[in-house]
Formats: structure tokens, sequence, C-alpha cells
């Protein structure tokens, strides 16, 4: 848990002053140069692989919980991702073309949700531009059991993470850029 | 006299040219969902639909409008023609002639639709230049003699504009048979 509080921590400058833009989840290397809003005239393709400084916070020997070694198999990392961020209850991350990659041990093995993510952040990259926007950041969907936080990983991948109301959205951000290497990288 | 607005679903199965029917006749920008393909599928083609394609058609001088709403072809985003189908006029089921692998799953799927849908369809055959052939391919999926069959090749827009004229034909007859019951 200490270690999500450090990212937490970290990352707060672009994740809280409600001014800087929130960019999609990065799938390079987090320590290279900050973030940066593409400008208006760019093309509706998005850069395919913005950066963040969101390096990993620092693990101590009394580090209770979380292991020193960074799980890279998205499966993994999605259970680590229930167990220590609170309110979270299952993730899973699919193709966007809809295959399923890795889920967590909680999310259920269903063939259609992986397609049904890919649809969705499909329609909602379309939605984008109705909007007036370039790039989709995350697609949201707040019902009365919880939510659903739907974010693209690099171009080709996107995780669900199914969640209480009252997730702390921040901390669940910071954990998932800590990952972002490993839940772009081989599949499952 | 008002613009009468009919919906086409354009389905049928993976990689049949669903997208290029769409694309090719649409007089608006269409709206797409294309995504890279992965696994087997990327041997077969580089992008695939996952939720839906959209464009729309008028008729010079007459105030008909048509709305293509094409669905994914795969068997696992089956979820989006229930969610596309309400209030279809016609089907427009899109089937390559040249992938005999796709027949057979394809022709339950025909079936199974215009069974559950119970308006006219256009079968419209892509990869094909001979009308018996093309007659022959969908009547072996199922389609009824009275349906119209369209052999086309949807690389060449000109082509898929006669897969729409075949749609306005339909439509038309089924309204004169429509008057005809009202009468």
């Amino acid at each position: 848990m200490e270690k999500v509080k450090a990212v937490a921590h970290v990352s707060r400058s672009w994740m809280t002053d409600g001014t800087t833009p929130r960019p999609p989840i990065s799938t390079s290397s987090p320590t290279t140069t900050a973030w940066t809003a593409p400008s208006s005239s760019m093309p509706s393709s998005p850069p395919a692989r913005a950066t963040l400084p969101v390096p990993l916070g620092p693990v101590t020997a009394s580090t209770p919980a979380i292991s020193t070694s960074v799980p890279t198999d998205p499966s993994a990392i999605l259970d680590e991702l229930v167990a220590f961020v609170d309110g979270v209850r299952a993730a899973i991350l699919a193709s966007v073309d809809g295959f399923g990659l890795a889920r967590s041990r909680s999310m259920p093995d269903e063939a259609s949700h992986p397609a049904m993510l890919a649809a969705a952040i499909g329609l909602a990259r379309q939605l984008v531009a109705l909007g007036g926007g370039a790039q989709l950041r995350q697609l949201v969907v707040d019902h009365d059991g919880g939510l659903m936080l739907v974010w693209p990983i690099g171009d080709e991948r996107v995780l669900a993470i199914l969640a209480v109301s009252g997730v702390e959205q921040q901390r669940l951000r910071s954990f998932v850029q800590a990952r972002a290497t490993g839940l772009a990288g081989a599949v499952s | 006299m008002s613009t009468q607005t009919f919906k086409i679903l354009v389905t049928g199965p993976f990689a049949a040219g669903k997208t290029s029917l769409i694309q090719a006749v649409s007089q608006t920008r269409t709206i797409s969902t294309d995504v890279v393909t992965s696994g087997e599928e990327s041997d077969v083609k580089s992008h695939t639909t996952v939720a839906m394609d959209f464009g729309t058609y008028r008729l010079d001088g007459d105030d008909i409008r048509l709305l293509l709403f094409g669905t994914p072809g795969q068997a696992r985003f089956r979820f989006m023609t229930e969610v596309l189908k309400g209030d279809v006029d016609v089907v427009a089921f899109v089937i390559d002639a040249l992938a005999t692998e796709t027949h057979a799953a394809a022709g339950v799927e025909l079936r199974a639709l215009l069974r559950d849908l119970r308006v006219p369809a256009v079968i419209a055959v892509n990869r094909c230049d001979d009308f018996e052939v093309a007659r022959r391919l969908a009547r072996s999926l199922g389609a009824l003699d009275g349906e119209a069959v369209v052999p086309c090749q949807l690389v060449d827009p000109d082509s898929g504009r006669e897969v729409v004229v075949e749609i306005l034909l339909t439509l038309l007859a089924s309204l004169e048979s429509t008057k005809v019951e009202v009468a």
C-alpha cells in the first residue's frame, strides 16, 4: 500500500491541478519527459506513445504487502490491482479488436466481455470528435452498482476496471501507470 | 412530400466487404470503428470493425434517404447486431463468394436473422461477376426465391452503388406490396 501512496504523491501534479490534461496510459518508459497535450492542429490519430512523469515510488524493506519485484504478467498485475487498491473489484485487459488478454481472478471468463469493451472504446473514440477532442482518455460507466473505468493502454489494448463508486481514482491511475509497461507487454 | 427514411442493416461474415460497401456508397462522412486486427484475423486483413459503420444515401429527385448501419462480422460481436437491428427495413447481407469457409455459418446467421426480423433482404455476393453463381450461393445460404441477389466487386465503388440500387428496388417493392395489402 505504501508504494501506491508514493506513486500517487509523485504524480499529483498532473492529476489534481485541474488544468493539466490527463493523458492516456503510457506504454513507454516512465522515466522520460513530461507528457504534453497535442496541439489542435494535429491529426485525429494521437501520438502513439505519450509519456508520463510517474516513476515508481521507493519500495522499502518495511513495505508490508507489495513485493519489491514488479510483476510483468498482465494477469498478475490485475490481481495485484484488485488486492492493493481499495474498492477495486475486478479488472480485464483486452485487445482493441475484442480478444481477452488477461483478467483478474475475480473477473468471470466471458468471451463477450472483451468484445463489448472493444466495441465501447471503438464508439467512444468516435464520440471524442463529437466532443471536439482528438484523443480518448477514458470511458466511464457510472451505474447503480459502482463504476467501470475503461482506459486505453497504448494504441492496441484497453483496460477495464470494475470498482465501487468511491474508489480513489487518482491512486488507481497511478497504480496502472506504474504497471503500464507490463500491461502493454506480452500476452498472458 | 416529406423525406422518407429507411434503415438498412448491412451485415455478413468477417471480411465480407460490409465496411467497403458503406464507405463506397455513403454520401456523408462515414462513421467507422475500425481497429487493427490481432491473431489469426490479422492474416486475413489489417483492420476490422468492432462496433459499427454508419453511412447515408439520398436518392436524387426522390425524398428517400437510406441510413446504412454496418455490423462487425465476428461472432464475438454478435451483440452489436442485436443493438442495431431494431426497426430495420431491409437487410443487406454481404458474403464473399470466394471465402467458402464462411458460407455455412453465414447461412445459419442469415436464416436466423430473416426469421427474426421478417424484412426483405438483398444478398450482395462480393468478389463475384456471375449472376447465376451468386444466385446459387444465395440459395445455399437460405435466401428465398424472391429475394434480391447482386453479384458485386466491392473494391469498386460503382459496384457498391449497384447494391444500393437493388436495396432501393427492394424497398419500393416492399412498399408497393404493403399498399396492396392495405387496399
